[in-house]
C-alpha cells in the first residue's frame, strides 16, 4: 500500500519530519507547517477574548465569552428562533444579490458595447458607487416598509454597482492581441466578443460578485437594524436592546461565518471557471 | 504562370510619416521568402497589409490574383507574442481559425490533431498555454496557422522573444514542417542569420521612408540543418546583408535611443 511505503520513506528521510509523532506522513507535516501560524493565532485569540471577558471585563452585559457564545448559539437554534432569523436574512440577500448580479452584468454589458451608453451611464454608476448608499436604508424602509423588499432594494444598492463596473472594465480591458489575432482568422465582431471579450471578463466578473458579498451583507443588517421584524440584525438590535451579550454575539458570529463560507465559496469557483488568472 | 502574391505600388503613410514607399515584389508559389531591415523600415506594417490588418495608402496586393482588403483564411498568420487564448486548450487553440470559419467538422479534428503532431505536441493537445514554455506557445501558433489550410503563411518575427537556443531549435523545425508542404511564406525578422537560412529570396528594407533596398538571392541546397550556418557560403551571405542595412540599423539605433 502507498501508506506503508510513504511512512518507510518518512523514516529513512526523518528530516522531511521533524516532529516525532504518529503522524509522521510528509503530508501531515505539510498541512502543519502550512496552517499552524493561523490555527495558533486563531486559538490564542479565542482564549485571551475568554480571558479578558471572565477575568478583567467579567461584566455580562458588556461582553460575552466565546463559550457563552456558542452557548447562545446552540440555545436559539434549538428553540427554532435562529433558524427563522436567519431564513429571513438569506432570502433577503439572495433575492438582492441576484437581481442586482443581474442587473449589474446586463448594464456592464451595455455599456462595455455602446459608447453612447457608457456616456449616459458612467456618471450615475460612478457616483452611486462612491455614495455610501446604505445611507438610503432608513428611506427605503418608508418607502417599501419593514418587510423584506426594503432590505431587498438596500442590498441591490450596495451590489450593483461594483458588479456593473467590473463587468464593463473587464469587457473593455481584452488584450489587443488576442481581438488582433482573432481579426487575421477574419473573425466578426459577433464572433470577438463572445471567444474573446467575454471569456477574458468573467475574471473581472467574478472579482466583481466576490466584493458584492461583503456589501450586501452589510446592507442586510444595517436595513435590518433600522427597521424589521425579523432577520440576524433584528436579532443583534434586539439582543442590545436586552444587553443580552451571548445573542448579539450570536448574530455576528453567524454573518461573519455566512461572508467567509462565501467568500471561500468564489475563490473554490474562480479556480474552477479561470484557472489561467492563477500565477 | 501568375504569382501566388503580386504587391504593386504599395505605400503606407501614418499621417505625415511614411512607413513604406512604392513597394514592388512577385512571390511564386512555394517560394520562402524573408523581409529583414533596420527598426522602423516598415516591415512588419508591409506584413499587416498583406495580412488584411492595416489599409494600404496606395497601390495593391493580390493573393491569386484577388485584391486583398480584410484578413482571411486564404492567409494565416503567426504573431510574434504567441496570442494563445489562455482558457482554451493547446487542441481547441489550434482549431479556432476553422471554428470562425464555422462549424468544425470531424476532417478538421482530425488535420488539427495531425498538424499538432507535426510540430512536436503530440500529447499536449489538452494543455493551457500556461503549462507549457515558449517554444511550444510557438509550435501552437504555427499549428494554428496552418489548421486553416492558407495560401500563405505570414510570420511576424515568431521566434524574435525566443532564446537563442529554443529560436534555432525552431528554425531547423519550421523548415522541417514547410520541406512537407512548401506553402509559401512571408516571413518578417530582424535576424540578418535566420532570413537566410529560412529563406530563397531575402527582401531587404530600408527606412525613411521604408522601402525595398535590395533583393538576395539565396541559393544555398535545400534541405537545409543547422550546419550551414558555419559554411563560408552562409556568413559571406549574412554579411553582404548586414553591410547594407549597418548605417541604417546604426542611425536606427541612435534616432531610438534620442
Amino acid at each position: 500500500m502507498s501508506a506503508t511505503s510513504d511512512s518507510a520513506k518518512a523514516i529513512s528521510q526523518p528530516e522531511s519530519a521533524p516532529a516525532a509523532s504518529s503522524f509522521s506522513h510528509p503530508f501531515v507535516g505539510a498541512l502543519r507547517r502550512r496552517y499552524l501560524a493561523g490555527t495558533l493565532s486563531v486559538v490564542g485569540g479565542l482564549l485571551l477574548w475568554e480571558l479578558v471577558s471572565r477575568v478583567l471585563v467579567a461584566n455580562a452585559l458588556f461582553l460575552a465569552a466565546p463559550s457563552e457564545i456558542v452557548v447562545a448559539i446552540y440555545n436559539l437554534a434549538a428553540t427554532g428562533q435562529l433558524w427563522h432569523h436567519i431564513a429571513v436574512s438569506a432570502a433577503e440577500f439572495a433575492l438582492g444579490y441576484v437581481i442586482a448580479s443581474s442587473i449589474g452584468i446586463a448594464l456592464g454589458l451595455a455599456m462595455a458595447s455602446s459608447a453612447t451608453m457608457k456616456q449616459a451611464l458612467q456618471p450615475w454608476i460612478s457616483g452611486l458607487y462612491a455614495t455610501p448608499t446604505i445611507a438610503l436604508a432608513p428611506l427605503f424602509i418608508l418607502w417599501f416598509g419593514i418587510g423584506i423588499w426594503s432590505k431587498v432594494i438596500v442590498v441591490i444598492s450596495l451590489v450593483l454597482f461594483p458588479v456593473t463596473i467590473n463587468t464593463e472594465a473587464g469587457l473593455r480591458t481584452t488584450s489587443e492581441r488576442l481581438i488582433e489575432m482573432l481579426r487575421s482568422f477574419g473573425a466578426t465582431r459577433r464572433q470577438i466578443f463572445v471567444k474573446v471579450s467575454l471569456p477574458s471578463a468573467v475574471p473581472f466578473i467574478l472579482a466583481g460578485l466576490k466584493l458584492g458579498i461583503g456589501r450586501g451583507l452589510i446592507g442586510v443588517v444595517v436595513a435590518e437594524l433600522f427597521g424589521s421584524r425579523a432577520g440576524l440584525g433584528r436579532l443583534i438590535s434586539q439582543s442590545a436592546d436586552a444587553f443580552n451579550m451571548p445573542e448579539l454575539f450570536a448574530g455576528v458570529v453567524i454573518l461573519a461565518f455566512a461572508g467567509i463560507v462565501m467568500t471561500a465559496g468564489f475563490g473554490w469557483l474562480e479556480k474552477r471557471l479561470v484557472p489561467w488568472t492563477r500565477d | 504562370m501568375a504569382s501566388k502574391l503580386a504587391v504593386s505600388r504599395l505605400s503606407k503613410s501614418f499621417g505625415d510619416l511614411e512607413a513604406l514607399r512604392g513597394i514592388n515584389l512577385a512571390v511564386e508559389r512555394g517560394e520562402f521568402i524573408s523581409v529583414v531591415g533596420p527598426s522602423g523600415c516598415g516591415k512588419t506594417t508591409f506584413l499587416r497589409i498583406v495580412a488584411g490588418l492595416e489599409h494600404a495608402t496606395a497601390g495593391d496586393v493580390l493573393l491569386d490574383g484577388r485584391v486583398v482588403r480584410e484578413p482571411g483564411t486564404d492567409r494565416g498568420f503567426v504573431f510574434q507574442n504567441d496570442s494563445l487564448l489562455p482558457w482554451r486548450t493547446v487542441f481547441a487553440n489550434a482549431i479556432i481559425g476553422r471554428e470562425l470559419a464555422g462549424s468544425i467538422g470531424q476532417a478538421d479534428r482530425k488535420r488539427t490533431m495531425e498538424l499538432l503532431k507535426l510540430v512536436g505536441l503530440e500529447g499536449f493537445e489538452h494543455y493551457h498555454p500556461r503549462q507549457l514554455s515558449g517554444g511550444m506557445r510557438q509550435r501552437v501558433n504555427l499549428a494554428r496557422a496552418l489548421a486553416i489550410d492558407p495560401e500563405i503563411l505570414l510570420m511576424d518575427e515568431p521566434f524574435a522573444a525566443l532564446d537563442a537556443q529554443t529560436r534555432e531549435i525552431m528554425q531547423a523545425e519550421l523548415l522541417r514542417i514547410w520541406e512537407r508542404g512548401h506553402k509559401t511564406v512571408l516571413f518578417v525578422t530582424h535576424q540578418i542569420d535566420e532570413a537566410v537560412f529560412l529563406s530563397d529570396r531575402v527582401l531587404v528594407f530600408a527606412r525613411r521612408p521604408g522601402r525595398l533596398q535590395e533583393e538576395v538571392k539565396i541559393a544555398l541546397p535545400r534541405p537545409r540543418t543547422l550546419e550551414i550556418k558555419r559554411t563560408g557560403e552562409f556568413v559571406g551571405l549574412v554579411d553582404h546583408i548586414w553591410r547594407m542595412i549597418e548605417d541604417d540599423v546604426r542611425a536606427a539605433a541612435l534616432y531610438e535611443n534620442a
